[in-house]
This record gives structure tokens, sequence and C-alpha cells, in this order.
């Protein structure tokens, strides 16, 4: 893209995000969720052909309908109460109406359905930005209206969410499907215990961004969104393919691995509030999730895939993409489990 | 009379509301924009924002709607769907009319409605004070503190109409 095109495309999206964050007035919050949205469609349609389109133009309507939902939220809220202050939502219709809208920007159950669609036709790159950059304004939202929030809808759409995450990605094959559906069980888990503990829920997010920028810089090396193209990678790079390993089953939850952190910390802080069978569902549908990042570990470097011979032998190549993060990005995915102690006890 | 004039302005707004909705081609959809507009523009005015209402005709429909309407024409096939051409588009904006009739009665007669919202009757719509506001009109003391208080709004609006330009073009520039 054009680089003058592209800083200012940049700059709003974060200037859009940053709105959202630090205003106090609904009207401000609106106003940075769609300069937010607005600056990221040239991101999405940076290749142009028909399915970027088709991409952009989904997540349009889908986040234009939420800031609409936003847009009424507030407005009812600014009935009842007479204010358009953001820590005041008091009204159950407006908290309501709120959540629904917060939550349908984030792709939690039931308006997941974009969330797939929408990552399998961008490029690597503006995937990684639609699924990180883009949870930060809409969880912030989340964070600072927390206390009126109906806990009941929440706990519906998170254990909703995190059983169409596991069971949607689980006939999947190309790798951006995959993270879509593992960005949408992540969500439920983030939202599971925001009405109990919302610094477990930024616990959550900061090891989940980490984590998926590490998979997409990871699939951005050898440009690989399918499986197939994955499974080649022991001819290539053979060092990714141990990365790969160990960064797919911190994101399954296992310990001794980080992803292990912010799962543990989500459900101890459910038990401590008499919440017993609710993690139990969350943790056994998690599995789900796991099959699937363990079937990828399977065929990128638990086994040699079965290829035709031409494929077995390769022209070495030296790789010229930049791989300066990723050694700092791999640490921070899989070794902050000892730092457990620092984390948990946040406040 | 004067009292339901915003009520009777609103009802003509969802009625070229329902007109585009039915989503004929994009011209007779601007005729609609244009009655919801110019209608729009008679409810600000209605309670007393006048010079507010004078920008919406200004503005909107002197400006946006006529690019729009150029446009449009620019881009137009050779038959151009209307209300009356297809049986859909009919069906749709005589439901859409007939719905809007019954939700009016049903405030009118009924003394309470609550669909999501409570609506007492004609209580909202009705505009009772005709008096004399002063030297300065609430609404244009709200423009002149868009300008002092709210100089970082007019920032961010004045970026995001760049912003939303820059895309536009960057979008529909193709490979």
């Amino acid at each position: 893209m054009n680089p003058l095109t592209l800083s200012l495309v940049l700059t709003t999206m974060i200037s859009g995000t940053l709105i959202v964050m630090t205003s106090s007035h609904w009207f401000m919050t609106w106003v940075g969720f769609e300069m937010n949205m607005l600056a990221i469609i040239p991101l999405l349609t940076k290749e142009h052909n028909p399915r970027s389109t088709e991409a952009a133009t989904k997540y349009f309507l889908t986040q234009a309908t939420a800031s609409m939902l936003l847009m009424m939220a507030a407005i009812t809220n600014l009935l009842y109460t007479g204010h358009w202050s953001i820590m005041k939502l008091i009204n159950p219709t407006a908290s309501t109406m709120m959540t629904m809208a917060l939550t349908m920007k984030l792709g939690l159950s039931p308006f997941h359905f974009w969330v797939p669609e929408v990552t399998q036709g961008i490029p690597l790159m503006s995937g990684l930005i639609l699924l990180t950059w883009q949870k930060l304004a809409p969880l912030s939202v989340l964070y600072m209206i927390m206390p009126l929030i109906n806990t009941n809808l929440l706990l519906t759409m998170s254990l909703m969410s995190i059983a169409i995450g596991g069971w949607g990605g689980l006939n999947q094959t190309q790798l951006r499907k995959i993270m879509a559906y593992s960005s949408i069980a992540h969500m439920g888990w983030m939202m599971a215990i925001l009405t109990y503990n919302p610094t477990m829920t930024l616990l959550n997010l900061y090891l989940y961004i980490p984590m998926t920028i590490t998979t997409f810089m990871l699939l951005m090396l050898s440009s690989a969104t399918t499986t197939t193209s994955l499974s080649h990678m022991w001819n290539k790079l053979p060092l990714i393919t141990m990365l790969i390993l160990i960064t797919m089953l911190s994101l399954g939850g296992l310990p001794p691995l980080t992803g292990f952190l912010p799962k543990w910390a989500i459900i101890q802080e459910m038990t401590k509030n008499n919440n017993i069978l609710l993690p139990t569902l969350m943790t056994l549908l998690a599995l789900l999730n796991l099959y699937f990042y363990t079937r990828i570990t399977y065929t990128t470097s638990l086994t040699m895939f079965p290829t035709m011979n031409n494929m077995k032998i390769k022209w070495q190549f030296k790789n010229l993409k930049q791989t300066m993060q990723l050694p700092l990005m791999i640490t921070i995915s899989t070794l902050i489990l000892p730092l457990a102690p620092i984390m948990m006890i946040l406040e | 009379m004067m009292i339901y004039v915003v009520s009777i302005l609103s009802i003509i707004f969802m009625i070229g509301f329902v007109g585009f909705s039915s989503k004929p081609s994009p011209i007779y959809g601007g005729v609609g924009l244009i009655v919801s507009g110019g209608v729009g523009c008679g409810i600000i005015v209605s309670f007393g924002g006048s010079f507010l209402g004078l920008m919406v005709f200004l503005i909107y429909l002197g400006g946006m709607l006529v690019v729009f309407g150029y446009t449009t024409a620019m881009a137009t096939e050779q038959y151009p769907e209307a209300w009356v051409s297809n049986m859909v588009v009919l069906g749709s904006f005589v439901i859409g009319l007939i719905m809007e009739f019954m939700l009016v009665t049903y405030v009118l007669v009924g003394e309470k409605l609550e669909v999501v919202l409570g609506f007492n009757e004609i209580g909202d719509w009705a505009v009772y004070d005709v008096s004399d506001f002063g030297v300065f009109t609430k609404e244009s003391m709200g423009v002149a503190a868009l300008y002092s208080y709210g100089n970082w709004l007019v920032v961010v609006t004045g970026w995001s109409l760049l912003i939303g330009v820059v895309i536009i073009l960057e979008i529909t520039r193709g490979s």
C-alpha cells in the first residue's frame, strides 16, 4: 500500500482505540469505534480480490450494526438517567443492549459467525491485527461497565463461545479459520470471569495477544495458510516446526506453558465464587480446542506428512524474512508460567 | 395544532425511512432521503434550533445528497427499480406503512406502550413551550461551545472526515 495511506490508516486505527479507551462520554466512545472500524477496512482489502471485498463487507456490516446498538444503548441510558457518563449505565435495558453490542464487536457467540469468514478472506498480517488489536477497544469498555453487566447473559454467551470455538475449529484445515475459532474460544474464557474478577480478564487478554502474535508470526514466516503447507515446513524451516509445537500447546492451555496461566486463574476465581459446574464445563470444552492445536503440531512437527517425492527435495533458500521479534514473543508465549504468583495477586 | 407538529413530522420522517428501506433503486432511495432530511430539519426547527435545522438543509441536503444524486445518476442502470415496479419492494413498503400506522394508533389510543422503551402516549413528542428564549438560544450556544470547550471534538471530527475520504479513495482504487 502507499506508505502515506498506510501511515494515515494505522494512525487512525490506533487513535480510534485510544479514544475509546480514554473517553468518559458515550458519544466519544462511539466516535472511537467508528474511526477504528473505518480505518481497518483498507487493511482488509489490501489484496484486491473478491474474497477480500466480501470479508471487508461482512466485517463492516457487523461492526456498524454493533456500533448502532451501542449508540441505541447510550441513548436509552440518556433517556432514563439523563447523562452520558460511561460509569453509570444503570438501566438494565441499556446495559443488556450495550453488552450485546460489545460482544458483537468481539465476536462472541451468538454473534460469532463473521469471525471465521472475515479472518479467512484477508491476508495474514491483517488477520493478526483483526484478532489482536481490534479486541482491545470493546474489552476496555466492557471492563469499565463491568459492575452493571447482567452476569447470566455474559456467562451464557461465554459458555456458548467456548463450545462453538471448540467444535467449530474441529473440522478446519485452513489455519486462519482455526485461529478465528481460537479467538472465539479465548474471548469466551475472558468474558466468563469479567463480572467476578475483571483483572483476570485482562490477564487472559495480555497473554492471549502475545500467543496469537507469535502464532501469526510463525505462519507468516513461511506464508502458510493451510495445514498442508505447514506440513511441508520440516524441509524449509525445521526449527520453526518445534516452535509451532510449543506455541500451539501453549494456546491450548497445557501446563507448564504460559497458556495454562489464564485458564488456571479463571478457574480459581470462579471456584472462589462457589461456581463449580461452569468451570468444569469450560475446561472440558477447552479440550476440543486442544485437540485441533495438537492436530496441527502432529502434521507439522511430530510426523512427516505423506507428500509426493518432489516435495521432499526442495531448494534450500536462505530465509530473508524478518525474525527479529520472534525469540522474545516465543519466550513470552511459552515460559511465563513461573511468574504466576505475581500475576494472580494483581488487583 | 402546533402542539402536534413534531409528532406529524416524525410520522412523515418514518414514512420516508420506510420508503428507502424497502430497497428501490438508489435514485428513488435518494428521494426518500430528501423527504426524511427535510422533515428532520423541520423537527429540529420545531424544538427551537433554527440554525442547526438550516445547517441540515444546507450541508446534508444541499451538499452531500446532491453529490450522492450525481454519482448515482452516473452509475445507474437502464431500468431502475421504483416502488411500484417490483412486487417485493411494493409489498415491503406497504407492510412498513401498515406497521407504522398500527404503532401510531396504538400509542395514541392506549395509555402506555412498553416494547423496549416506554412511550407515554403523545407526551414525548409534544412541543409545549413556544416562549421567547432571550438573546442567546440554546442551540447557538451549543455551536459556540463546540469551538471553545469542544475543540478536541472538532479535531477528531475533522480527522475522521479526512480519513473517510482517504479510505474511500483507497478502497475504490483497485489494484
